[in-house]
């Protein structure tokens, strides 16, 4: 049944030739419209990383002082190491959500690369010496091991603000997004990465989270990814003009996909083909049976959030379904995804 | 629209006077100075900076003896340690991180920013209260500044205002957070509806504060407080000496731009026109580089006691200060056309509501410590 295939294809993860073109088509529920077979996700994110990709490069110019404009972009561009391209979700999953609500791309795209800098802010925080002391991120020495701690802890200080002013510069306010709206939006970017938010997942992770319960594993898994793509999606949901009932929906659909999609790097990570990316680790703490098991319950959940919008807005629901099978089978890989600036 | 900083070579222009007959209708400039007479000089005996200031007491005392400058300092201050107390969200985990915030953030502190901020709001007509959250904001992103500039990797100090530095009392971990989260909250606090009073024009006040949100980023990012914090550092080690363009950049950045962003959003949230906001960002700008000449002129002048920190750090570290590439009498001279410089901003401005922004630019210029 569903708890043994899914170990399989974990633990035996296939590995696509570098030519492979495979499609991952979205496996349709029950409500969902049944020309989900047709919906390339793969393509669908390809195009989207582009799009924020230029937008993020646009972003960040290089000017005086060259220091500090080239550790952020450092921090925040991809670059040719050896795991490829960023996969960009908070981003792409922001620009989904304001899609699905019929929102145009552009409405999204500028808070969507204000989620990447901040998420990069968090990041470059984390990997500091006093901190995780990662050496290494993505494949390529992490920013304080490129520019420096001091220059680090800076560039972290600069990529903050700068979302904010991303957000408030680029994104086409009061028409089609009211001043409130925007608001809105801002304080939804502040909250998520606060200290209610991924500061507190941070925060509690700090603790090592080798001998915690369930409970404690899966909130340092809430809040420290959880959140930020319960902000993505919120982000997206307001920007696309959701009422109350659509932007709760999206929101628990974020935050669902968020912990799941960590769950299975966690789960990947332990059959060699991943990465830990937090000290809390479901599978140190619960061992694989129940880890495949809190995978299966999240899918289902974040299946069901979707499954509230299939009938009303078809086949622009379809991204939403896709996502949650690309977090556990990670059907394909985004290398030379992205476009290198 | 907004103002920016580069380039350096601009940096003059903006801060040459301005002529008073470009205020039209403004208080005739011997009464708009007189304002500025302080009780306190008489105190401090005859210091050539404080020169401009006697001279015009005499013609007009009346404007300021009424204005209690220590009070209004006082009431801002209990107002805004209110208000930054109440923004924290004490009661939810996780503890720590947030007794780490409040530990730096509600440690004290004579809150000029804020004062600022509020003073800014009042002097285009908004009321106070409308500014409050913007207040709060800037004295959070200024804790914020305090306790990563802190950190070992950067300045490595262990005492900020006689007490332990937050990355000594709880590791440097959660000193980097809670500085990230202190950031956020500013922008969190700032964006939030919940913040602001009822009687915010409903038509008006978002627009605003989204403009507001941008001038507090921009003025904190990269091209602002970090772009100062950046060439200070670059700067530091080197042993040639610093020339006074560079110098002047540091300062306009590292302290000024906070200053200014204070101001400006305060007068943006209090509903000023653009011609007010762009004088009080002169004013601002003004001030906040006095601020440093007259902290270089004090380390040099001072002894330990009455600074209340170490004296003669910066001669001892080899800094670049202004005494030292201009000498202490061209020091004082620049600080005193800083000094009448911002207070030529405030000319157009209601005389009896700019009384606050006038004591906190002599203030700055006169403080002993």
């Amino acid at each position: 049944m569903a708890l043994s295939s899914l170990f399989i294809t974990l633990s035996v993860p296939k590995v696509p030739s570098s030519n492979s073109r495979r499609l991952l088509t979205a496996r349709a529920s029950s409500a969902a419209p049944s020309a989900s077979a047709s919906f390339d996700l793969r393509r669908y994110w390809t195009s989207l990383i582009a799009d924020v990709e230029s937008e993020l490069d646009a972003a960040m110019p290089m000017q005086p002082p060259e220091s500090i404009h080239s550790a952020m972009r450092y921090a925040v561009l991809p670059g040719a190491g050896k795991e490829g391209a960023a996969k960009r979700a908070p981003p792409v999953l922001c620009v989904a959500a304001c899609e699905l609500l019929g929102g145009p791309r552009a409405a999204a795209l500028p808070a969507a690369a204000a989620l990447e800098m901040l998420h990069a802010a968090s990041l470059v925080h984390d990997d500091l010496p006093c901190f995780d002391a990662a050496p290494m991120r993505r494949g390529r020495p992490s920013t304080h091991a490129a520019y420096g701690t001091d220059m680090a802890v800076l560039a972290g200080d600069a990529l903050f603000p700068l979302a904010y002013t991303h957000v408030i510069s680029h994104t086409p306010s009061p028409d089609p997004v009211p001043h409130a709206v925007l608001l809105r939006v801002l304080a939804e970017l502040a909250r998520a990465v606060g200290s209610t938010g991924m500061a507190a997942g941070q925060f509690l992770d700090l603790a090592g989270a080798t001998a915690l319960g369930e409970a404690e594993v899966m909130q340092v898994l809430t809040k420290k990814f959880g959140e930020m793509a319960e902000c993505s999606a919120a982000c997206g949901a307001m920007l696309g003009g959701a009422g109350p009932d659509e932007e709760a929906a999206l929101r628990r659909y974020g935050r669902t996909i968020g912990v799941l999609y960590e769950l299975v790097d966690d789960v990947r990570s332990a059959s060699g083909n991943g990465k830990m990316r937090s000290n809390a680790s479901v599978l140190r703490s619960l061992g694989m049976d129940r880890a495949l098991g809190i995978v299966e319950e999240l899918k289902a959940q974040a299946k069901t959030e979707a499954d509230r919008f299939a009938e009303k807005y078809g086949d622009r629901v379809l991204p939403l379904y896709s996502f949650v099978d690309y977090a556990v089978e990670r059907g394909f890989e985004l290398q030379g995804a992205a476009a290198t600036p | 629209m907004a103002f920016h900083f580069h380039p350096l070579a601009s940096t003059r222009v903006h801060l040459s006077p301005i002529p008073f007959a470009a205020a039209a209708g403004a208080p005739s400039p011997s009464s708009s100075v007189a304002i500025v007479a302080h009780h306190h000089h008489h105190h401090h005996g005859r210091r050539r900076f404080s020169a401009i200031v006697a001279t015009a007491a005499a013609a007009s005392a009346a404007a300021t003896t009424e204005f209690d400058f220590k009070a209004y300092m006082g009431e801002r201050a209990v107002a805004v340690n209110r208000a930054l107390d109440a923004a924290i969200p004490a009661g939810e985990p996780p503890a720590a991180l947030h007794d780490a915030m409040r530990y730096a953030l509600l440690a004290g502190g004579k809150r000029v920013r804020p004062a600022l901020c509020l003073a800014a709001c009042a002097v285009v007509g908004g009321p106070e209260a409308w500014a409050m959250p913007a207040a709060a904001a800037v004295e959070m992103v200024h804790t914020m500044s305090l306790v990563h500039d802190d950190l070992p990797c950067m300045d490595d100090d262990d005492l900020r205002r006689g007490k332990p530095t937050c990355h000594v009392v709880y590791g440097e971990p959660i000193a980097v957070l809670a500085g990230d989260a202190l950031l956020s909250l500013s922008f969190h606090h700032m964006a939030s509806v919940g913040s602001y009073p009822p009687d915010v024009d409903p038509e008006r006040h978002p627009a605003r504060v989204v403009r507001a949100i941008g001038e507090l980023a921009r003025c904190i990012g990269s091209e602002g407080l970090v772009a100062g914090q950046v060439v200070d550092l670059e700067m530091t080690g080197t042993s040639e000496p610093v020339p006074l363009e560079r110098l002047e950049y540091i300062h306009l950045h590292k302290t000024a731009a906070l200053l200014e962003a204070s101001v400006v959003i305060g007068a943006i949230i209090g509903g000023g026109t653009d011609e007010q906001i762009e004088r009080l960002r002169k004013y601002a700008r003004s001030i906040g580089l006095l601020f440093q000449v007259v902290d270089d002129i004090l380390d040099v002048t001072k002894s330990s006691e009455e600074l209340g920190k170490t004296a003669g750090k910066d001669l001892a570290s080899d800094k670049t200060t202004y005494p030292k590439l201009l000498g202490l009498d061209k020091s004082r001279e620049f600080a005193e056309k800083l000094l009448s410089d911002a207070i030529e901003q405030l000319d157009c401005f209601d005389k009896e509501k700019a009384a606050p922004l006038l004591h906190l630019a002599n203030y700055i210029a006169h403080r002993q410590n």
